[in-house]
């Protein structure tokens, strides 16, 4: 042991013990019992059902981009749930311990978490909605959109796409173990050096922040890659950089920066375990250490990391907008242009994390002029994004209703951060709710873009509307919540209120806290309104089954296969024409054409040796957490030998055949032209009408003949 | 319809490797680590030339290995590569030049001199 470590040790369990268990905590212990029960219902579930062969073979051992895409989905949106909880046992905290006289409950002096537990709840909230909620979230969007947009039949490495799901499953399987078993860290979501120093922090907490973040950033940076190279490699014939639909462009900037930023952290993360593994001095507060260092690495990343999560919520709303103005995006060379600009300027601004460092006016100046230069790009997005509404037919359904609010917050967040870009206004407001508030408002893009998304691509997916009301009724308390929160959050910033109080001193700011209090139990009844959303268009979906066009107003590419997508994309390889190829077909009449014959095609099989890295990657992340070094070291050796054993077997894939394709696509055919109803899918060859008009190209040329996967080799 | 992809070595990155290839690499970063081990542990030049000294010879070595242990140059195979290392390179000057500057301007106005006494511990 190179380390003193507080608290006992055995060579078999580590640092595990029965007292690490805390069943005698009045709020953990219940939950314990309610996710055990939770579990064993679903499981006796799947077994009733007979569902297990079902769950391996069509789920947990795919590499079908779509429903890796679906289950990245599930799990930000089951940790955005986590998220949203422990936002509320904070305001709930915030709203009650105000003043000596409050009153305290569960071994609290004041409200009813004790200020250990409550550093907990905020450490976890915050790296909780980013990597585990916004990041999966997005990249499920990537996943399962980005594809089908070029024109692809899956992902360029579909083993390591489900290797990233499986890892960032594993990091979500993590901290939600922190709860019953140890603590969690209370440093914040980005950590301070050097209270997570071991001796400052002798507990389990910090160990298990830093192995789950290791172990969504591998996961993000591997899944960085894959999108990466699918969108240089495997776009379809014509898909030329200039028609690159704009989500694929707003992804392929945020995967560059992922790429290239998600190491730093991953660096800085591996000094800290040195400090607390090894007894390093990297970050200590003497011996040479430097402290600063710390935060200056973190936010190297952390930074492009905001930018990041924020692209694609841009590159969605680029997406929605144009579709329901009825009009094609305005700006198309000056959107991809501030992409990369945004990307590019990212890696320059990291410093305005910590202006009160005191690096001077020199340093603090520069990053300031760069953190406004952001200002420029988003800028020309947002007003792209007006005149491309700007005498539109708009149609405000739910999706678009979203996507407006994203826009607004998108001001609010952006005006704010003008002003804390400002070092003058950053040393008042610095550390805070107002920060918090900005930070919150600029999240919130994210998630309206979300759920705008989640309504828009959702008949794509599953081939059924979601249910407009129920979408509306959540869109509309959720912005209710959202002004209710964060409106008196900004107040309360500029009274001086700091962020991360467990017990508020003045009790003159509790009306705040009381409607911020009632602003979250509104967002409560907005998720209430998305599980009935979920309910109500599922009960409903024989209604609401859409064909390929869903909208009736789409542009970009995936609209022009089937819905629900086959597992095969498209059964031919699409021939691309124009930057808008839906609405291009849709314009000159050719939406219905479909081939006329099928090639054989080749697809990757299924592989079980993603999840099962994936339980040995959370096997070593729990076994460095504890220090149990005999498990660390056997996982670990089992982790290479799986990857070793699996590189050279490879993956020859499996053919499926022309016949049997155009068994299901005649199945498929069927299926649209009945919801359709009059309009009939015609073949390309003896069309006559399409290939009269000579400023079309021939009708044959609209799906070209090979395959992605013939045609990168 | 599985055709060349079945060997995986019959790949352009893979055909390229050679064994005199790895071998040069390896020796070249070798001889530079040893060298500036030597002139660290011998104390034989004074601090501002040992640090030019020590990073002349780091630079050498990482070219060494770029271009011998990962092959990347401009040839088709490898261009991709080539554009990724020229696009990373400003981000590698930028974080750690501006951390260079920040940390000189920090401890310029928080009166931390590297080598003052106070931080010797």
């Amino acid at each position: 042991m190179l380390v003193d470590l507080a608290g006992g040790w055995n060579p078999l369990v580590g640092r595990l013990a029965w007292s690490q268990i805390p069943y005698d905590n009045p709020i953990l212990a219940p939950l314990f019992v309610a996710v055990v029960l939770g579990a064993l219902m679903l499981l006796g579930l799947i077994t009733y059902y007979g569902k297990w062969t079902y769950l391996w073979r069509e789920w947990l051992t795919t590499v079908d981009h779509k429903k890796l895409g679906i289950m990245y989905i599930i799990i930000g949106l089951v940790m955005l749930f986590r998220g949203f909880i422990d936002g509320l046992m904070i305001r709930t905290q915030q709203a009650w311990a105000v003043g000596s006289q409050s009153s305290g409950v569960f071994g609290a002096l004041h409200g009813y978490l004790t200020p250990f537990h409550f550093g907990q709840i905020y450490s976890a909230h915050g790296l909780i909605m980013i990597l585990l909620a916004a990041t999966p979230l997005l990249v499920g969007f990537m996943n399962i959109i980005v594809p089908i947009q070029i024109g692809a039949r899956d992902m360029a490495y579909p083993y390591l796409n489900a290797l990233g799901l499986w890892l960032t499953a594993a990091a979500g399987a993590l901290i939600m173990i922190s709860l019953f078993i140890g603590d969690f860290a209370h440093n914040g979501w980005f950590g301070y050096a050097p209270i997570f120093e071991l001796q400052y922090s002798p507990g389990v907490g910090v160990d298990y922040w830093m192995w789950t973040l290791q172990l969504v950033a591998l996961g993000t940076t591997l899944g960085g890659i894959n999108i990466l190279s699918t969108i240089i490699k495997m776009r379809a014939p014509g898909m030329t950089w200039g028609r690159l639909p704009i989500f694929v462009w707003a992804s392929l900037s945020a995967n560059v920066i992922a790429l290239t930023s998600f190491p730093a952290l991953q660096v800085a993360l591996a000094l800290v375990a040195a400090d607390r593994y090894l007894g390093a001095h990297f970050f200590t507060a003497g011996l040479g250490g430097n402290l600063m260092l710390y935060t200056n690495l973190f936010w190297i990343w952390g930074h492009p990391e905001v930018y990041f999560v924020i692209l694609p919520a841009f590159g969605m709303m680029s997406e929605i907008f144009p579709t329901f103005s009825e009009k094609p995006l305005f700006g198309y060379v000056t959107m991809v242009l501030a992409s990369i600009a945004i990307a590019g300027v990212s890696w320059l601004v990291w410093l305005h994390h910590f202006f009160t460092m005191g690096a001077g006016p020199y340093v603090n100046s520069a990053f300031s002029v760069a953190t406004m230069l952001v200002g420029i790009p988003t800028g020309v997005k947002v007003f792209n994004w007006a005149f491309t509404m700007y005498r539109g037919r708009l149609t405000f359904n739910a999706a678009m209703l979203w996507a407006i609010g994203a826009l607004f917050l998108l001001l609010i967040g952006g005006l704010t951060g003008m002003m804390l870009a400002i070092p003058a206004i950053n040393y008042m407001v610095h550390n805070s709710v107002f920060v918090v508030a900005h930070f919150h408002s600029m999240l919130m893009v994210i998630v309206y873009a979300i759920f705008a998304s989640v309504i828009y691509w959702f008949p794509k997916v599953f081939g059924f509307k979601l249910d407009e009301f129920w979408a509306k009724t959540m869109f509309w308390l959720f912005s209710a919540g959202t002004a209710l929160v964060f409106v008196p959050m900004y107040m309360l910033g500029f009274m001086g209120m700091t962020r991360r109080l467990d017990y508020v001193f003045n009790t003159a700011w509790q009306p705040y806290l009381l409607v911020m209090e009632l602003g979250i139990v509104v967002y409560m009844f907005s998720v209430f309104a998305f599980f009935a959303l979920l309910y109500v268009s599922i009960r409903d979906h024989a209604k609401n089954r859409v064909g390929a066009d869903a909208w009736g107003t789409s542009r970009s590419l995936e609209w022009i296969t089937h819905s629900p997508v086959p597992f095969y994309n498209f059964a031919v390889v699409p021939q691309i024409n124009a930057r808008d190829e839906a609405a291009w077909r849709r314009e000159n009449g050719l939406e219905h054409i479909q081939p006329d014959h099928y090639d054989d095609i080749h697809m990757p099989n299924n592989t079980g040796v993603a999840i099962i890295l994936g339980g040995l990657s959370f096997t070593l992340g729990f076994a460095l957490t504890w220090r149990i070094w005999w498990l660390c070291l056997l996982s670990l050796i089992a982790i290479i030998a799986l990857v070793i054993y699996r590189s050279f077997k490879g993956d020859p894939g499996y053919i499926l055949t022309a016949a049997e394709l155009e068994k299901m696509e005649q199945e498929a055919i069927r299926r649209a032209s009945r919801i359709d109803g009059g309009h009939h899918l015609r073949p390309v060859r003896g069309d006559g009408w399409a290939q009269e008009r000579a400023d079309l190209p021939a009708a044959g040329t609209l799906y070209g003949l090979s395959s992605p996967m013939d045609h990168h080799k | 319809m599985s055709h060349g992809h079945d060997d995986p070595t019959l790949h352009p990155e893979v055909q390229m490797s050679t064994s005199r290839g790895y071998f040069l690499g390896f020796a070249i970063s070798s001889v530079l680590m040893l060298v500036a081990t030597f002139l660290v542990t011998s104390h034989s030049m004074p601090p501002f030339g040992l640090l030019m000294v020590i990073s002349a010879c780091a630079a050498i070595a990482i070219i060494a290995q770029i271009y011998f242990l990962l092959h990347i140059d401009t040839s088709e195979h490898n261009i991709w590569n080539a554009v990724a290392l020229v696009l990373f390179m400003p981000l590698f000057l930028i974080t750690i030049g501006l951390t260079w500057w920040m940390f000189s301007q920090l401890y310029l106005h928080t009166m931390i001199m590297p080598g003052m006494p106070a931080m010797v511990h």
